[in-house]
């Protein structure tokens, strides 16, 4: 009886992770997130801003693997979205003294209805076109924002309020933390719904989706618009965290970082950018530092990393790990790891 | 036989291309007469180069199939190329003064800043495009514009931790009085920019027109699979095109060295604009880029004279999505094939 009870016990938490899209290892990840901060060498401010930064990516690499991994579509001026969402946010407050909060939901909304309008126009076209559009809408963006200095103030950045009263980094860490799993879980309950099964298909092969009568323009402009939306809300979080914006913040090499920590991860598996985005940027961030008479070799670096993988290892860590890590002998060792009961 | 010459001509001006020429050699005049002939001047000066860069983007994406994003860079090599090679040669030639040296030293930093532009072609072609044409072709399209994306920022940041940030510029390569043009003077430079542009692009039209090796090029664009079976070494002619391609851009890097001093991000102006001129003709459209190099010069010249300076790319990216959404295979179509298919 007893036995049976507790069988029942673990049943209904692989049920709980089931529904969460966890495995066991993901719910370690999760709490090893959650108490880092008071770990010794996490526990500086610095690197707590630079743990709030890898969030940041990492949830941004979620949305943008959202639409690359699976409907194939690279959105190129994904940081535009991002940026009109922060700055809708950042003027709310700044103009009509609106709170951040509401602010950043107005700014994620604002953004999904810029990503539908482009959707709309671009994603009827093959992919090459709408990476295209969406950067020349980045561009346009950027412009625009630089010349109505009257709104935005221009290059000489907007201040805009903060979410929290303190200057600890330690509760935005835990806002952006809930907001990458949220946004985490979302998108996989996306992925794993009917609807999720189109966006595989579009992104496998077009025209056999079309002949089994999936109509792509659809599940492409809602995907594109959920992943904007995400962007947004996002884009929210930047401007009340890090107080003030300017209009590189639009600028595509920003898109890039995103993209190459999406595609180190492993593209179209979602948790895999969310998981590299924070050994990577904090050895980006260490590299900068300590190597501050050599600008730019973090990003040399970033680019290198993206070409390798890009040809050597298109899966990305994801892979390496699905193949390599997931599944050793020990049973226990496989459970933790992959969430697999039976042999 | 004239006559239907004249009735193509005319068919041709319905078409959505000819309204558009049509129409810009209309606005070119009537804002030539409004604010001076100066915006003509300097829309043929800046088109000439313009086109030069957007026809090896054209040229590359036409016949490799890979939307180059990192085409700046090479308009930047060439540009970097160009100073290192010139500013010797006028050091040497302050000391012991030749007038000869002094009138082709300009020719040799250009002709020097395309070969080292070719070469990076080349290389990029053989480290990075083969090695994934080797392993997968399945989405090439958007795999190899990622890989560019990537080759674009390590070029740049390269270039900043080799050579720093501060502009490397050059004051003048021929210099002499300015010339009067329509009651606007021209520097010398500008002219000669101008000049080289249209020798250069006139050169590449007869070899692709007339030589074997440029029928070859044109074969593979149009069909991989038939020129293979014609027995065409296709390895061979994607290296050539890769180092044709950036080597038109390292060219106009160079002769605009003087405009344009060489720095990490020089190369994405160019790349912007070169790109409006690709998506404005149609994709992979090399011929017309030439047209399309103009009409993104006026358009860009327009934008500073009558709304200013800093909204230059807001207009013609404005423009330029418009396009896209009404016309997606470009102003003048494009018979390449990849352009529609992923």
């Amino acid at each position: 009886m007893k036995t049976n009870d507790s069988n029942m016990e673990t049943g209904l938490a692989d049920r709980i992770m089931d529904r969460l899209c966890l495995t066991p290892a993901g719910v370690a990840g999760i709490i090893l997130l959650l108490i880092i901060p008071f770990v010794p060498p996490f526990n500086q401010q610095y690197m707590i801003r630079w743990l709030v930064a890898a969030a940041l990516i990492g949830a941004n690499a979620i949305a943008f693997d959202f639409t690359i991994g699976y409907i194939n579509i690279v959105n190129f001026g994904y940081y535009a979205f991002l940026g009109f969402g922060a700055y809708t946010s950042a003027i709310l407050a700044v103009n009509l003294g609106l709170s951040p909060w509401i602010g950043m939901i107005i700014g994620a909304l604002f953004s999904g209805a810029l990503g539908f309008l482009t959707g709309l126009l671009t994603l009827r076209l093959r992919g090459i076109f709408a990476a295209c559009m969406t950067w020349f809408l980045g561009l346009a963006m950027m412009g625009l924002i630089t010349k109505m200095v009257w709104l935005t103030r221009g290059p000489l950045g907007l201040r805009c309020p903060q979410l929290f009263e303190t200057s600890s980094n330690i509760p935005y860490y835990y806002l952006i933390l809930t907001m990458l799993i949220v946004i985490y879980i979302t998108t996989k309950w996306v992925t794993r719904s009917d609807m999720g099964l189109a966006f595989k298909a579009i992104g496998q092969n077009m025209e056999a989706a079309r002949t089994s009568g999936i109509n792509p323009v659809f599940y492409r402009i809602v995907n594109f618009t959920l992943s904007c939306t995400i962007a947004g809300l996002l884009g929210g979080f930047y401007a009340h965290y890090y107080g003030v914006l300017t209009p590189e913040l639009l600028h595509t090499t920003k898109t890039v970082e995103v993209l190459a920590v999406a595609y180190i991860g492993g593209r179209g598996s979602l948790w895999g950018g969310a998981f590299i985005a924070f050994p990577f940027i904090i050895t980006m961030e260490l590299i900068r530092s300590s190597l501050s008479e050599l600008p730019g070799l973090n990003l040399i670096i970033y680019g290198l990393m993206l070409m390798l993988v890009m040809i050597y290892y298109p899966g990305g860590f994801a892979e390496f790990f699905n193949t390599y890590l997931a599944k050793p002998k020990n049973r226990f060792l496989r459970y933790f790891l992959s969430g697999i009961k039976e042999s | 036989m004239a006559e239907s010459k004249t009735g193509a001509v005319f068919v041709w001006m319905k078409s959505a291309g000819g309204i558009t020429v049509t129409l810009s050699i209309l606005i070119a005049i009537i804002a030539g007469i409004d604010s001076g002939p100066y915006i003509i001047v300097n829309t043929i000066v800046t088109g000439g180069m313009l086109a030069l860069v957007a026809m090896g983007l054209a040229l590359i994406f036409g016949v490799m199939n890979i939307p180059m994003f990192a085409h700046g860079e090479f308009f930047m090599i060439g540009s970097l190329a160009a100073y290192y090679i010139f500013t010797p040669l006028t050091e040497y030639l302050n000391t012991s003064p030749n007038s000869l040296l002094a009138a082709i030293a300009p020719l040799i930093a250009i002709l020097g800043a395309m070969i080292v532009g070719a070469v990076a072609g080349l290389l990029c072609e053989l480290l990075i495009f083969s090695q994934l044409r080797k392993r997968s072709s399945e989405n090439w399209v958007m795999n190899s514009f990622l890989l560019t994306v990537g080759l674009s920022v390590v070029l740049i940041n390269a270039h900043q931790l080799l050579f720093g940030t501060e502009f490397k510029g050059i004051v003048r390569y021929w210099g002499g009085r300015p010339l009067e043009i329509m009651g606007v003077f021209v520097s010398r430079d500008r002219i000669l920019a101008f000049v080289l542009a249209m020798i250069v692009v006139g050169v590449f039209w007869l070899f692709m027109k007339y030589t074997n090796t440029g029928r070859a090029i044109r074969a593979v664009s149009q069909d991989q699979s038939g020129a293979l079976m014609v027995g065409i070494n296709i390895n061979g002619i994607l290296l050539l095109t890769m180092a044709l391609g950036c080597g038109l851009s390292a060219i106009a890097g160079a002769g605009l060295l003087f405009l344009y001093p060489s720095y990490p991000t020089v190369g994405l102006e160019p790349l912007y604009l070169a790109w409006f001129v690709v998506i404005l003709v149609g994709l992979g459209n090399t011929a017309f880029a030439l047209v399309g190099g103009f009409i993104v010069a006026l358009i860009k010249a327009l934008t500073v004279e009558y709304i200013g300076a800093g909204w230059d790319f807001v207009i013609p990216s404005l423009l330029i999505t418009i396009v896209l959404v009404f016309k997606p295979s470009g102003l003048f179509g494009s018979e390449v094939r990849g352009v529609l298919d992923l």
